[in-house]
């Protein structure tokens, strides 16, 4: 089976054809889309702002034990939502370059927050490597959060 | 009055040719919906600090000044992009119910954070690092609310269920400001 073949497959799939039959459903899971970006956008902000001198002035340690567990459920609502949003028009996303350019920069931004950054703050050490790692995490999500509008426009 | 106004902006230069710029259209609509990380998020986190819910052991009054920057740099850039969104589709925007109600939802929040700022806050040295006294968390929660249907009706606005033509009902017509057709 081709990628194009398993979007076919998974755009007549019960679910996908829920959410793209119902008036509701699809703009209900686009907001909640937009209120989990909020979570992540800051949750990541307070240690980020931080780590450069320009927010909170207290322990790494101690902000990352709170902001941590936003930045999971925001990653996780954001997943979800996101996962229904696909599956009611995965044919139409297959051909969209702002689609696959958002799942790269999704990919890149996952495996810089969760194996570079995370480890580093809960640390708590401030350091040139954590500096260049926020600077990083945070253009890696912009780019996600603007390639996703851009799926809108192309 | 306004109705003239906003159909008068609808025939400027500047509305014509921000609504037909693609680029300039889409670059001007994902830096309004980037920057509600900026404004929505950092607020969100000094909401959840009053709660108790999170950042405990980070001073209240630390919690509102160094994040109150950041807050407020994100206002403006909502302000001037949502300013140029309303600028480029004037008249449908002007009687989208989902405008409307978001315009009022920011009031709700508004009226929130002054009722927050001049005197819910106003002993805060004596909860800096201690409970969080009732009414500032109840502020919080209205906040929170506030700004999340803030962020879903605007999301809202984009959809036509409610466009002035698939309007029927005269109560409908009151509350968008649609004419009805006659007959």
């Amino acid at each position: 089976m081709t990628p194009y073949q398993i979007a076919e497959n998974i755009e007549a799939s019960g679910l996908g054809q829920i959410i793209r039959e119902s008036t509701w459903l699809f703009p209900i899971i686009e907001a909640t889309h937009l209120l989990a970006l909020a979570l992540l956008g800051g949750s990541i902000l307070i240690m980020s702002l931080s780590i450069l001198g320009w927010g909170l002035k207290a322990p790494l340690a101690d902000l990352y034990t709170s902001a941590h567990r936003y930045l999971n459920a925001a990653v996780f609502a954001l997943l979800f939502t996101g996962v229904l949003l696909g599956v009611s028009e995965p044919v139409k996303l297959y051909g969209r370059e702002a689609f696959w350019v958002k799942m790269s920069s999704l990919l890149v931004s996952l495996v810089v927050t969760y194996c570079v950054f995370n480890p580093l703050v809960r640390r708590g050490v401030a350091s040139w490597g954590l500096r260049g790692a926020t600077v990083l995490t945070i253009a890696a999500w912009l780019a996600v959060a603007m390639a996703g509008r851009w799926i809108g426009f192309s | 009055m306004l109705e003239t106004l906003v159909t008068k902006l609808a025939d400027t230069t500047w509305s014509i040719g921000l609504h037909e710029s693609l680029h300039m259209y889409a670059i001007t609509e994902s830096t309004h919906v980037l920057s509600i990380m900026l404004f929505v998020g950092t607020i969100a986190m000094v909401d959840f600090r009053l709660l108790g819910i999170a950042f405990t052991k980070v001073q209240v009054s630390q919690m509102l000044s160094r994040m109150l920057p950041w807050t407020i740099f994100g206002f403006v850039l909502l302000v001037v992009t949502g300013s140029m969104l309303f600028l480029a589709i004037p008249v449908r925007t002007y009687h989208s119910i989902w405008f409307r109600l978001k315009l009022l939802m920011i009031l709700i929040a508004a009226i929130n954070i002054a009722i927050f700022t001049f005197k819910v806050e106003r002993d805060k040295a004596a909860w800096d690092l201690g409970d969080v006294p009732r009414k500032s968390k109840i502020c919080a929660v209205i906040s929170l609310g506030a700004w999340a249907c803030v962020i879903i009706f605007g999301r809202l606005i984009a959809y036509n269920w409610f466009d002035c033509e698939s309007i029927t009902s005269p109560i409908m017509a009151k509350i968008t400001g649609c004419h009805l057709d006659p007959g």
